[in-house]
C-alpha cells in the first residue's frame, strides 16, 4: 500500500523538511545580518568617505579667466585691447569619439581641411587644458547650428573667449609683443593654479613683461555637473578680478610717425627721454599685423617668409656694429685717459697702417681728412683718427671705458629677452672665436667696427648718458614704474659725472652739434630743419671688407644684404636735451643718407606736434 | 470576501502591495522622473496582480499537473530565445511576445524549482537516491544550457542556487551534500579557467577591488558603494540623491535600485525596508509550515528561501560584496520579467494557503 507507505513516512519527512527549511532560513538570515553590518559600515561608519567622494563626483571648480589689462599709450589712447569670439571647442576628455564629433560640426557649419588639420596638430601636442578649439569667430547661425546638435555630443561645446585687439595694428607691434598658447616653457614660469581655465598668456613684449598685471586674478564657480560633465546649475560664484591696465610712455602720435618712416626698411628707431628713460616710441620693422593669425604660425608662413624676420625685434635684439656711432665715446675716453687733447692737431692720410704691418685700414674719404683735431675728427668722422687713437688707447682702456656706458649688458629696459649685445675683449675673443686678440681688432674697434656689437636699445641708452653728461636713466615703457637703478649703475653714473671734467663732456656735445649744424659736419644736409638745436652723429657699418688690393668701391655691384647699415645717434635740444634718438638702417648705405635724414625728421616732428601736448 | 478573491492572507497581500507600490514611487527618482517609465511599470504591475490572482485561484494540485507542462514551454521560449531572440548589447535574453519582451530567464528561478517539486511529490519514497539526484540536476542544467548560451552567466548562477534550494528542501542526504561540495570546491579552478569568459573574469577581480579598474566595470561597483555611503544614517531624501539624480549611478532602475534607495532613505530607511521584506517573509515562512501537501511544502518553501536569496543577492551587489550579476530586487526593480517571476511566486504561496 503505497499510500500508507506516505502516510508512515510523513511524520518523517515532515520532520527531515522543517529541519532542513529552518537551517537554510537560518543560514540565510546569518548572511542578511552580515549585510546589515555591511551597510551600516557603508553607511554610518564610513559616511565622511563617502560624502566627500560623491560631492567629489558632482560639485566642479571652474576658473573664470579675468579681463587681461587694457594697455594705453601716454595720452590714454588705447593701444591694446580685448574684444570676444566666439568658438566651437571639444573636450578631448569628455567626447568618447572626436571623428564623429568633428565630422557633425563640419556637417552643420563647415570646416576647412586646415581647421581640421589644425585641430589634430593641436591635439597631440601637449596641453594642460583638455578643450581644444576647432573653428574660431563663428557668426551667430553658427553658433545656433552647434548649439543645436550639443546635446547629441558630450565634450562639445560653444565658448566665448576674449580676444586681444591692437587698433593700432603693426605700428604698435613690437612693443607690445603678443600673446599665445600657453606651452610647457610658460608653465615654469606661470602659476598653475591661476592658469587652469586659461589657453593664452603674453609671449613677448609688454604682454609679456607685464603678463602678471595684466592678468589679473581668476575668479571662481562651483557647479553642478551629471556624470557626463555637463553643467546642471551653479552653486557659488566668484566673480574674477581683472587685469590692471598698463599705461606705457609711448606717444602713439609719435610712433605713427615714426613707423611711416621706417615701414620700407628693415631697421629700428627708438626715441627716449633723457631725463626719466620714458621711451616715447620704438619701432623694429618689418613687422606684421599682430590682429591677423600670423603671429601664431611663426615662419612657415608665405606672407612672412617675404618678409626680412618681421617676429624680430631689433630695436632689442637686433645686433649691430655701432660703427662711427662710437666715435664720441671713443673721443671721450682719449680725453679722460689723457691720449689726446682736444686742441691737438694730427695728420689724417686716406689710411693708417700699423708699425710692421702692410695692412691698410682705410679712411671712408679716400683722399683723407689732412690736419684734424678732436672736434673735426667727430663732425667729418675721421676713421684715420680714431685708428690712431684707439691704437694709442689699446683695447684694455677702451672696453672698460665702454663699460661705464653699459655695453655688453642689458639696460634693464622692462622688456623681455633683451640682448646683451658684444663689448670684446682678448679673454671674450679666445673663448668664442678661438683666437687671441690682435692689434688690428683694436684698431677697427676704434670705428665701432669688427667684434664690438649693440643693440638699438643700447645705442639710445649711451646716448642718453652723453646727453645727460654722464646722469645714467634706466629706458622705461611703463609709464607708473620708477627703475630702480642698482649699486653698479650707481657707481657707474658715479664715475662718469665725478670723474670725467665737465669740459671733457661739452667738448664732445660741442663736436656732435656742429656735426648737425656746421657745414662740413656729416649730418649738416641731412637735416633740413635746424631750429631745435640737434646734436648728433652719423654710423656706417660695412657689412662685407673691401679688397686689400684694391682702392675701387663699386657700391652698385654690391648685392643688398652685403650693403652698408646706416646708423645715427642724436640728442636735442643742445641745452638740456629732452629727447634722443638712436636709429639704425640695415643694408641701405651711408648714415648720412638715411639714418640722420629720418632721425632728425622724427626729431622735428616730436617738436612741432608733439611736444606742446605736455 | 477575501477567499472569493482568492487571497487568502491579508497581511501577506498588504504588505506586497505596500512594496511594490512604493517600487514605482523610487523608480521615478530612479529614471530621473521619468512618469512616461513609471506608467509603463504601473501598468506591468497591474498585469502581474492579475497574474498572481490567476494563479492564486488555481487549486495546488492542479497547478501541480501543470507543473511539467510550464516546465516544457519555458524550454521551448529558451530555444525560440536563443535562435531568434531580441539582440541587446551582444546578448540574446529577450523575445517579444505581442509587443512585450520577456526574458524567460527571468521566471526559471520559479518554475524550475516548481519542476523539482514536481519531481521529488511523484514517488512516494521520499529519499533521494543518487539516480534521483541526477536526474535533478538534469531538470536544472537543461534550462541553464540555453541561458549559458545566451550568455547570461549571473542568472544560471542564480537559477542553479534556487534548484539546489529545492534539492536541500528535498531532502538530499548529507552524504551528497558533503560529496557536491567537495565536487564544487575541486570544480572552481578549472570552471575559471574554461568557463568564465575573459569580462566575467574582469567583474569578479574588480568586485574584490574596485580601483584596480575605476572607468572599466570597476566605476559601477565604485559609484554604488559611494550613493550607499554618502546616503548616510537619515538618507538625503526623496529625489535628492545626487548619485542617482545627477546619473554617476549606473543601471539605477533596476541592478542598482537599491543604491539609489539606500542614498535618498539611509541606513534607517533600510532598516525600515528590510522590515518590510521580513514581514512578507515570516508570512510565507507561516504559509510553508501550514502547508499540508508535500509538493506545496517544498515548493512554498522553495519560494520562499529563493525570496530572501535574491533580496541578498541584489544587495550585495548594490554594496560590493558580490560581482555585477544582474539580479533584480525583488518587487523594486524595474523590469517585467523578473515581476512576472515574482508575482508568480506569490500566486503559488496564496495557491497554497487556500488549501490549508
Amino acid at each position: 500500500m503505497r499510500k500508507s507507505f506516505w502516510d508512515f513516512n510523513r511524520v518523517n519527512a515532515e520532520r527531515l523538511f522543517n529541519n532542513r527549511f529552518a537551517i537554510l532560513i537560518l543560514i540565510l538570515s546569518v548572511l542578511t545580518i552580515f549585510l546589515i553590518i555591511r551597510i551600516y559600515f557603508l553607511q554610518v561608519v564610513s559616511f565622511k568617505h563617502f560624502d566627500t567622494l560623491s560631492e567629489t563626483n558632482r560639485i566642479k571648480y571652474i576658473q573664470t579667466p579675468p579681463r587681461r589689462g587694457i594697455i594705453y599709450d601716454r595720452n590714454n589712447i588705447v593701444l591694446a585691447d580685448n574684444s570676444s569670439f566666439y568658438s566651437v571647442e571639444i573636450n578631448i576628455k569628455e567626447s568618447k569619439d572626436v571623428i564623429k564629433i568633428i565630422n557633425a560640426v563640419n556637417k552643420e557649419i563647415g570646416l576647412t581641411k586646415k581647421e581640421i588639420e589644425i585641430f589634430h596638430k593641436k591635439k597631440s601636442r601637449y596641453s594642460h587644458h583638455n578643450s581644444i578649439v576647432l573653428k574660431s569667430n563663428l557668426n551667430d547661425a553658427e553658433i545656433a547650428k552647434v548649439l543645436a546638435i550639443r546635446y547629441k555630443y558630450d565634450g562639445l561645446d560653444v565658448t566665448a573667449s576674449l580676444m586681444r585687439k591692437y587698433p593700432h595694428n603693426e605700428i604698435t607691434a613690437h612693443v607690445l609683443g603678443n600673446i599665445g598658447y600657453i606651452d610647457k616653457k610658460d608653465l615654469f614660469v606661470l602659476d598653475r593654479k591661476k592658469y587652469k581655465n586659461v589657453k593664452y598668456t603674453g609671449k613677448t613684449g609688454i604682454e609679456k613683461y607685464y603678463e602678471n598685471v595684466l592678468y589679473g586674478d581668476p575668479g571662481y564657480k562651483r557647479v553642478e555637473v551629471n556624470a557626463r560633465g555637463r553643467q546642471i546649475r551653479d552653486i557659488e560664484e566668484q566673480s574674477a578680478t581683472p587685469g590692471s591696465d598698463v599705461h606705457l610712455t609711448l606717444d602713439i602720435e609719435l610712433q605713427k610717425f615714426m613707423y611711416s618712416k621706417l615701414k620700407d626698411y628693415a631697421g629700428s628707431s627708438i626715441l627716449m627721454n633723457p631725463k626719466n628713460g620714458e621711451i616715447l616710441a620704438m619701432v623694429s620693422s618689418p613687422t606684421i599685423n599682430p590682429n591677423d593669425k600670423l603671429w601664431n604660425f611663426k615662419t612657415d608662413n608665405e606672407a612672412i617668409k617675404k618678409l626680412k624676420s618681421p617676429m624680430f625685434n631689433r630695436s632689442i635684439n637686433g645686433l649691430y656694429s655701432p660703427g662711427s656711432t662710437i666715435k664720441p665715446i671713443l673721443a671721450l675716453n682719449g680725453l679722460h685717459n689723457k691720449i689726446i687733447e682736444s686742441k691737438t692737431e694730427y695728420y689724417a692720410g686716406p689710411f693708417f697702417q700699423l708699425p710692421n704691418s702692410n695692412r691698410r685700414y682705410r679712411d671712408w674719404k679716400p683722399e683723407g681728412h689732412g690736419i684734424v683735431d678732436l672736434e673735426k675728427a667727430i663732425i667729418q668722422s675721421c676713421d684715420v683718427y680714431f685708428y690712431m687713437l684707439a691704437n694709442n688707447l689699446g683695447i684694455q682702456k677702451m672696453t672698460s671705458f665702454f663699460k661705464y656706458f653699459s655695453f655688453g649688458e642689458k639696460t634693464g629696459i622692462d622688456m623681455p629677452y633683451e640682448s646683451s649685445g658684444v663689448l670684446p675683449t682678448n679673454e671674450w675673443k679666445v673663448k668664442n672665436i678661438g683666437h687671441k686678440w690682435t692689434k688690428g681688432d683694436t684698431v677697427i674697434t676704434g670705428i665701432g667696427q669688427g667684434y664690438f656689437l649693440t643693440t638699438p636699445i643700447q645705442l639710445a641708452y649711451a646716448t642718453s648718458i652723453i646727453a645727460n653728461n654722464g646722469s645714467i636713466v634706466i629706458p622705461k615703457l611703463n609709464k607708473n614704474i620708477q627703475m630702480k637703478k642698482n649699486k653698479k649703475i650707481l657707481e657707474k653714473e658715479n664715475y662718469l659725472k665725478n670723474k670725467i671734467s665737465l669740459k671733457d663732456w661739452e667738448t664732445i656735445n660741442n663736436a656732435m652739434f656742429k656735426v648737425v649744424n656746421q657745414e662740413n659736419g656729416t649730418a649738416y644736409w641731412a637735416t633740413k630743419n635746424k631750429y631745435n638745436n640737434i646734436s648728433g652723429k652719423t654710423g656706417t657699418v660695412q657689412v662685407y671688407s673691401l679688397s686689400q688690393k684694391t682702392d675701387v668701391r663699386e657700391k652698385e655691384d654690391i648685392p643688398d644684404y652685403l650693403k652698408d647699415h646706416s646708423l645715427y645717434i642724436g640728442y636735442a635740444p643742445k641745452e638740456n636735451p629732452e629727447i634722443v634718438i638712436a636709429t639704425i638702417i640695415e643694408n641701405i648705405g651711408s648714415g648720412s643718407k638715411y639714418a640722420a635724414p629720418i632721425s632728425n625728421e622724427i626729431i622735428n616732428y616730436y617738436f612741432d606736434n608733439i611736444r606742446e601736448k605736455y | 470576501m477575501n477567499k472569493i478573491l482568492s487571497i487568502s492572507d491579508s497581511v501577506l497581500f498588504v504588505f506586497i502591495m505596500l512594496v511594490s507600490l512604493f517600487g514605482l514611487a523610487l523608480l521615478y527618482s530612479a529614471t530621473n522622473q521619468d512618469v512616461d517609465i513609471v506608467i509603463r511599470q504601473g501598468s506591468r504591475l497591474l498585469f502581474c496582480f492579475i497574474l498572481m490572482i490567476i494563479v492564486s485561484s488555481i487549486e495546488i494540485n492542479k497547478l501541480k499537473q501543470l507543473t511539467p507542462y510550464i516546465y516544457i514551454i519555458c524550454l521551448i521560449f529558451l530555444a525560440i530565445t536563443l535562435f531568434w531572440g531580441h539582440d541587446s548589447k551582444g546578448a540574446k535574453r529577450w523575445i517579444i511576445i505581442m509587443g512585450f519582451s520577456l526574458q524567460v530567464s527571468e521566471i526559471l528561478k520559479i518554475t524550475v524549482p516548481m519542476m523539482l517539486a514536481w519531481y521529488f511529490s511523484l514517488s512516494d519514497d521520499k529519499d533521494i537516491s543518487l539516480k534521483k539526484l541526477i536526474f535533478s540536476f538534469l531538470i536544472i542544467f537543461a534550462p541553464i544550457f540555453f541561458v549559458i548560451k545566451q550568455p547570461d552567466l549571473g542568472t544560471s548562477l542564480i537559477i542553479l542556487l534556487c534548484g539546489t534550494i529545492t534539492i536541500f528542501l528535498g531532502g538530499i542526504r548529507k552524504k551528497y551534500i558533503a560529496y557536491l561540495s567537495g565536487l564544487l570546491i575541486v570544480f572552481m579552478p578549472v570552471m575559471w579557467k574554461f568557463l568564465l569568459l575573459p569580462y566575467q573574469k574582469q567583474r569578479i577581480i574588480t568586485m574584490f577591488d574596485p580601483a584596480s579598474d575605476p572607468l572599466g566595470s570597476g566605476y559601477h561597483i565604485m559609484q554604488s558603494k559611494i550613493a550607499v555611503g554618502s546616503g548616510g544614517f537619515f538618507g538625503k531624501g526623496f529625489l535628492n540623491g545626487t548619485q542617482s539624480q545627477l546619473e554617476f549611478l549606473p543601471e539605477r532602475g533596476t541592478d542598482f535600485i537599491f543604491a539609489v534607495f539606500a542614498e535618498e532613505f539611509g541606513f534607517i530607511g533600510i532598516l525600515i525596508l528590510l522590515l518590510f521584506y521580513m514581514a512578507i517573509i515570516i508570512r510565507c515562512v507561516y504559509i510553508t509550515s501550514k502547508a499540508k501537501n508535500y509538493f506545496s511544502k517544498i515548493l512554498s518553501g522553495s519560494i520562499t528561501a529563493i525570496l530572501i536569496l535574491l533580496i541578498i543577492t541584489n544587495i550585495s551587489m548594490a554594496v560590493g560584496v558580490l560581482p555585477v550579476v544582474g539580479v533584480t530586487l525583488p518587487l523594486l526593480s524595474l523590469g517585467g520579467s523578473s515581476l512576472i517571476s515574482i508575482f508568480l511566486a506569490f500566486g503559488i504561496i496564496f495557491s497554497v494557503n487556500r488549501r490549508n
